[in-house]
């Protein structure tokens, strides 16, 4: 019998249930190599066989394994009419938006972010921050989480003072370039604390640090030393999420509580947002658009149940377009996105998504 | 030290930037009577392929592929002159690169830049955000071979199908060759924009640019 699946880009494909098991067990195992971590039992594996080889298109869990969402896209897919976000663009305003995602579509947590989704980029709007936010938690009930990333690229020349890292270690310049990366980090790290200070001040519940690491190891050390300040000063609330499942060595070198960032998979990286007061911690796993989603799912659960194993604070794996397992598609297929977050909740007992 | 195990020891010394053993093993290699090219085509490269792929696996940090690329690119300029003009590694092909208009991602594209330096090709990179029009300019300027282009995102990627029609309106696509790469690219979007090659990562983009330069 022929199952359908999608490949890691999302296209439609047909397998046969031995090759969905030959592929969980590959997923799997290729995470058990890479992190140093076991790989998922025979009875977690079938039971992903199960899950994913199911015939409704719409997959569910039981009431008592029921999760809680928490985003860094919200009310944006909405009213966004940009690609990556899967906007539908529909004409309305943020307050209105976050309305319809709490009343109409009963989402746990309501939402606010720049578009640029950038803390540098948000401090030239502060006050218009301030006031949006503040008309959506004068309407709304559930908890307010406000998003936007560290992204270290945009200290960069033209946007910032620096010049790039990678292009002065391209010329030989390595040394320099490591210094210069590492002016950086206080320098993003200022900008996390000062707009999620404003935005206290308005009264926001939680501040999504999204794509921590992106930019690299130093991203990843700009956004735990933010928190920390940010938890001795204001006692915010504090979700952070990853931008790939390990975390770019750009300098090496760069270190927090004595750890090495560099290189750090889920299970260890989540142990240094513990340190700095993370409330939330958001892992990620890449999707491979070589590989089928089986084995992508099966790879992401792999890595997720060993964070999950170690971690003392909630997990809310990152799941969505390339990452979680699923499908890197503008619109992730619902077949996948719900039979993959089933499986998460399950498998890797995650506290939400 | 038998042949085997001196290509193995080159290769692990670009590996571990360990520059003494990598020239006195190349040394060894040479006086023990292997021709430079083999030391490039058995040892170095696979030692800077190998460094491509520990940076991908997170094994490797940026700063340490940037030492072993400039360290094999040393020992391959100090080999240049031991090889007779057909061996020349030089002029493996020329390569215009870059990431595309919108898209400011450019780390995984620098690693292929260095790998495909190393490896002979004459590469000319656009840098980031570069105008697709930049691409067919530059292809033109400096007879390309290979027009490579980088995406991050599925919202940019679009742009390397938009390349290839500027490409074929600028009357250059029948004597160019185009590879794509980037997080969202796969072989079945190669092959719907109609590109030559996709390369998943930096090894594979060398492997892919040598068969492309091949087959012309």
């Amino acid at each position: 019998m022929a199952y359908k699946e999608r490949m890691g880009d999302g296209r439609l494909i047909e397998m046969s249930k031995e090759e969905i098991r030959r592929d969980i067990e590959a997923g799997c195992n290729n995470a058990a190599e890479r992190g140093k971590i076991p790989a998922l039992s025979e009875d977690a594996q079938e039971r992903l066989l199960d899950i994913l080889t199911s015939p409704e298109r719409v997959a569910s869990v039981e009431p008592e394994n029921t999760v809680v969402f928490s985003t860094d896209n919200g009310c944006h897919s909405l009213y966004g009419n940009f690609s990556e976000a899967g906007g539908v663009g529909i004409p309305i305003d943020s307050v209105t938006a976050n309305m319809l995602m709490e009343r109409a579509l009963g989402f746990d947590s309501v939402f606010y972010g720049w578009l640029d989704f950038c803390f540098k980029a948000a401090k030239a709007v502060i006050t218009q921050h301030q006031q949006e936010l503040e008309s959506i938690l004068m309407n709304t009930v559930s908890p307010c989480i406000y998003g936007a990333m560290p992204n270290l690229g945009g200290y960069y020349k033209p946007d910032g003072p620096f010049d790039n890292v990678g292009d002065l270690m391209a010329e030989g310049k390595i040394m320099e370039g490591m210094e210069v990366y590492e002016r950086l980090v206080d320098h993003a790290k200022e900008d996390i604390v000062w707009v999620s200070e404003q935005l206290t001040r308005v009264g926001i519940d939680c501040i999504n640090i999204d794509t921590t690491g992106a930019a690299g190891d130093g991203d990843f050390l700009s956004s735990l030393k933010a928190c920390e300040e940010l938890k001795k000063q204001t006692g915010l609330s504090i979700e952070m999420g990853m931008a790939s499942e390990f975390v770019m060595g750009i300098h090496g070198g760069l270190e927090y509580d004595g750890n090495v960032l560099a290189g750090m998979y889920p299970h260890k990286q989540v142990k240094m947002a513990e340190k700095a007061g993370v409330d939330i911690f958001g892992p990620v796993v890449n999707t491979n658009t070589r590989q089928s989603t089986p084995w992508n799912i099966a790879r992401a659960i792999t890595f997720t149940k060993e964070c999950s194993r170690v971690a003392n604070i909630p997990l809310h794996p990152n799941m969505g377009m390339g990452v979680g397992g699923l499908p890197m598609a503008e619109m992730p297929p619902v077949d996948a996105v719900t039979k993959a977050s089933k499986a998460m909740v399950e498998l890797a007992g995650v506290d939400g998504i | 030290m038998s042949n085997e195990k001196l290509l193995e020891t080159i290769q692990e010394s670009i590996v571990k930037v360990d520059r003494d053993t990598a020239f006195q093993t190349v040394e060894s290699a040479l006086a023990q009577g292997m021709q430079a090219i083999e030391v490039i085509e058995k040892g170095l490269s696979p030692g800077m392929q190998k460094v491509g792929d520990l940076f991908e696996r997170g094994e490797l940090f940026l700063p340490q592929v940037m030492m072993a690329a400039d360290l094999m690119t040393r020992i391959v300029q100090s080999l240049q002159d031991k090889m007779p003009p057909e061996q020349n590694t030089k002029n493996q092909g020329v390569v215009v690169i870059g990431t595309v208009e919108g898209d400011v991602h450019d780390i995984g594209k620098n690693i292929v830049k260095i790998l495909l330096s190393v490896n002979g090709f004459e590469v000319h990179d656009l840098g980031r955000d570069a105008l697709l029009n930049k691409f067919v300019e530059k292809a033109k300027e400096v007879n390309a071979n290979i027009v490579a282009s980088s995406a991050l995102m599925t919202g940019t990627m679009q742009s390397q199908g938009d390349l290839e029609k500027l490409l074929k309106e600028a009357g250059i696509r029948d004597r160019v060759k185009t590879m794509v790469g980037g997080a969202p690219c796969t072989q079945y979007w190669a092959d719907k924009i109609g590109a030559n090659a996709y390369a998943e990562n930096a090894s594979e983009a060398v492997s892919k640019a040598r068969e492309l330069m091949a087959a012309r």
